[in-house]
């Protein structure tokens, strides 16, 4: 994760949120810690205890509203007792309205950014927090290929050589989608893991034997994708004698990726078996599964009924006297 | 396993020629092989990985290895980096 300091927040999302700068330049290199943000209302007030000076400060209509009400030199001593107490990154105000000639001019003396926007609060709010939570979300890049598959995001993992890139490119010659191949960047947002591609790069694959591919000169467009959340990983294994494998799929098995469970299925791999149309399988029965269709339980229960069928004509039959 | 620092001294930096010749030679041995660069982690054996680190001139990159011929793996992958992959 890089640091952000206000001018990149400024800069990158100025046309987004209408920003307009009404401080100085000089406190722009100040860096922002937390994804939060602040209504500072009740430490212009007084009330600091708790007061969350190293978020972004967010002033609407009310917080204006009251700065305006009080004296200008009462505002002056309230506005400078908080800033040479606290340390604090931005102030971002909603609306277009004008924070008082006050606070503008103590916090250039602190270097201290104002940005104003024209947006309404509440969305400006979420604006900004949705491009702090993104920004300072848990992220990292993993040895994966990542594939959309009936929209169904799978995460195909194993070891170097195991046939992920193959797999990959059987899918997409079947009319799926490819994210990454190799390299995915995942990311997570709320609980859900998201993956994406390296945009500089593109949708390049390398196939042992070929070399380099393009998919989206080859495949074209329909068949690349931006990000996909990711839903299930499949666990490429070399296919060994007398293993254990999954024959019924009654337990879920789960793994861990930057905290959030993904459902895995360990897949063995042999010469010659196609993986793509296994894979389409895993994908069509996670959806299954999401719309409460469970294969397993459903077989599960059948065989039940049948049993208790048959033992109920038994013991009938057993009883019968005639 | 084996932790080591290597700088990139050639002056294209790891482009496709560097990368295929990593890979390969790492995919001669079992063990494993990561290349850390900043937060980007990847697969050394896999050529699209080593590529999207996008390592320039002087990039500082963190090599890992591990299994049963790590040393060996080692030695061989950190010579390339010294011999500047037979580059300027």
């Amino acid at each position: 994760m890089k640091a952000l300091t206000v001018e990149m927040l400024f800069e990158l999302k100025q046309k987004d949120l209408t920003f307009t700068l009404l401080s100085k330049k000089k406190g722009l290199s100040k860096e922002i810690t937390t994804p939060e943000l602040s209504r500072p209302g009740l430490a212009f007030a007084g009330f600091t205890d708790t007061y969350a000076y190293d978020r972004i400060q967010v002033l609407g209509e009310t917080e204006v509203q009251y700065l305006k009400s009080l004296e200008p030199s009462t505002r002056y001593d309230k506005i400078k007792k908080l800033f040479s107490q606290f340390d604090i990154p931005c102030f971002v105000i909603s609306k277009g309205l004008f924070p008082t000639r006050e606070l503008v001019f103590l916090a250039d003396e602190h270097n201290i950014p104002v940005i104003q926007s024209r947006m309404k609060t509440i969305a400006l709010y979420h604006g900004l927090s949705n491009f702090l939570q993104d920004w300072f979300a848990p992220s990292k890049s993993i040895h994966a290929t990542l594939v959309d598959v009936f929209g169904v995001g799978i995460l195909v993992t194993g070891q170097s050589g195991i046939g992920k890139s193959e797999c990959a490119l059987e899918l997409v010659s079947r009319g799926h989608r490819l994210i990454s191949d190799d390299v995915v960047h995942i990311k997570k947002r709320m609980n859900v893991i998201i993956g994406d591609v390296n945009k500089q790069l593109g949708h390049f694959m390398e196939i042992r034997g070929i070399g380099l591919l393009d998919i989206e000169t080859m495949f074209g467009i329909r068949a690349i994708r931006m990000q996909k959340r990711i839903e299930t990983q499949v666990e490429l294994i070399p296919w060994r004698h007398n293993m254990d494998y999954e024959r019924i799929g009654l337990k879920e098995r789960f793994n861990r990726i930057l905290d959030v469970e993904i459902p895995i299925v360990y897949l063995p791999v042999s010469p010659g078996k196609s993986i793509a149309a296994i894979v389409e399988v895993i994908a069509m029965n996670h959806m299954l599964k999401v719309y409460g269709h469970n294969a397993a339980e459903i077989f599960n229960d059948r065989v039940q009924k049948e049993i208790e069928r048959k033992n109920r004509i038994r013991t009938y039959l057993e009883t019968d006297k005639e | 396993m084996i932790t080591i620092t290597v700088m990139l001294t050639n002056k294209l930096g790891i482009h496709v020629r560097p990368a295929s010749l990593i890979s390969k030679t790492a995919s001669k041995y079992k063990s494993n092989f990561l290349i850390r660069k900043d937060d980007m982690e990847i697969n050394g054996k896999s050529v699209m990985g080593i590529m999207m680190l996008g390592a320039g001139k002087d990039t500082e990159l963190e090599l890992f290895f591990e299994g049963v011929d790590e040393q060996e793996m080692m030695e061989e992958i950190v010579e390339l980096f010294e011999n500047k992959f037979g580059e300027e």
